[in-house]
């Protein structure tokens, strides 16, 4: 960064300073509080699923789990063709991002986005344009965790 | 406008599931998932001393764990069955209670087969079970194939 700013030219420099100055702040705290309010009613929706799931169902908690994401990706896909997932996406940002509803609004939104290009190159091949990093890291860390878990077993550690 | 209509939808909610519940014949089985039911352990076949002793005891040993807060208890032909909760801070040890449970039960009664659990389920489905068991009309037969079905259950991995 330092030297950055030491290739920088005067000019450029009282820029930055002015530009500083004028620059509205990000309200992080006020972000995070939302976030965290936003993904905590988005994770209790989800509780209240397991449960109804494991109640009036033949789930039990360890197997409840599937047709709880199942189902919370349905609503949020029927959110985001309504246009509500929008609005919850900009008021809770990461909050409504983070859990699984937020990757289902990136593949239905994408798939909305680019339908007017056709079926098999415009849904076909743009339904993963944002998701699709999520599941190529996503199989390869559980690729790394598994590796490392069957070496430990190996060793006798687990 | 809007706060009244979302209101309108909650107080309609509230309603239906209000007018759900039945009046004063509420089964314990009904708040299961989330009170303390604290049922009595129950023996299905061959009432001897013996067998409630020991279905006693298990509570007993139970009760002595500061983790565990609600049991049921289910002595079967062959097997026992044993469903807890435990404690919310405590659920990170989960795995580490049951494993020393079973050992422990093992230990105390080593001629009998432990079916253990923490699943929320399983303890609900054990709760429905003793339950039953008060209708007369009942059978043995009935309980005992129940009791191999929430075994069954438990055994369930997906």
């Amino acid at each position: 960064m330092s030297s950055k700013q030491k290739k920088k030219t005067p000019e450029q420099q009282k820029y930055d300073i002015l530009q500083k100055k004028h620059e509205t702040k990000r309200p992080v705290l006020k972000n995070c509080l939302r976030a965290f309010l936003v993904g905590g009613i988005i994770c209790t929706i989800g509780q209240a699923i397991t449960y109804f799931y494991i109640y009036f169902f033949n789930f039990t908690e360890q197997t409840a789990g599937n047709p709880t994401v199942a189902t919370m990706v349905f609503l949020a896909m029927l959110l985001t063709g309504f246009g509500v997932y929008d609005h919850i996406g900009q008021y809770g940002g990461a909050g409504s991002a983070v859990p699984v509803t937020g990757f289902s609004n990136a593949v239905v939104s994408a798939a909305i986005e680019h339908r007017t290009e056709g079926l098999v190159l415009g849904v076909g091949g743009n339904i993963f344009k944002l998701a699709g990093s999520v599941i190529v890291f996503g199989v390869f860390a559980a690729f790394v965790v598994a590796l490392i878990k069957t070496i430990l077993i190996n060793w006798g550690v687990l | 406008m809007r706060f009244v209509r979302f209101s309108a939808i909650l107080i309609c909610t509230g309603l239906l599931f209000g007018c759900g519940t039945k009046g004063d014949d509420t089964k314990k089985s009904e708040l299961a998932l989330i009170k303390t039911t604290n049922p009595s352990p129950s023996v299905l076949d061959h009432r001897t001393e013996k067998n409630v002793d020991m279905a006693e005891g298990i509570k007993e040993e139970i009760q002595n764990y500061k983790e565990i807060y609600d049991a049921a208890i289910i002595k079967g032909d062959k097997d026992i069955l044993v469903a807890y909760k435990v404690k919310h801070m405590y659920r990170f040890q989960m795995k580490k209670i049951e494993k020393d449970l079973k050992k422990k039960l093992e230990k105390k009664y080593p001629d009998e087969k432990f079916t253990i659990s923490s699943d929320y389920k399983i303890f609900l489905e054990a709760v429905r079970l003793q339950e039953k068991m008060k209708n007369p009309d009942f059978s043995r037969k009935e309980a005992n194939k129940k009791l191999q079905d929430i075994i069954k259950l438990q055994q369930e991995m997906t």
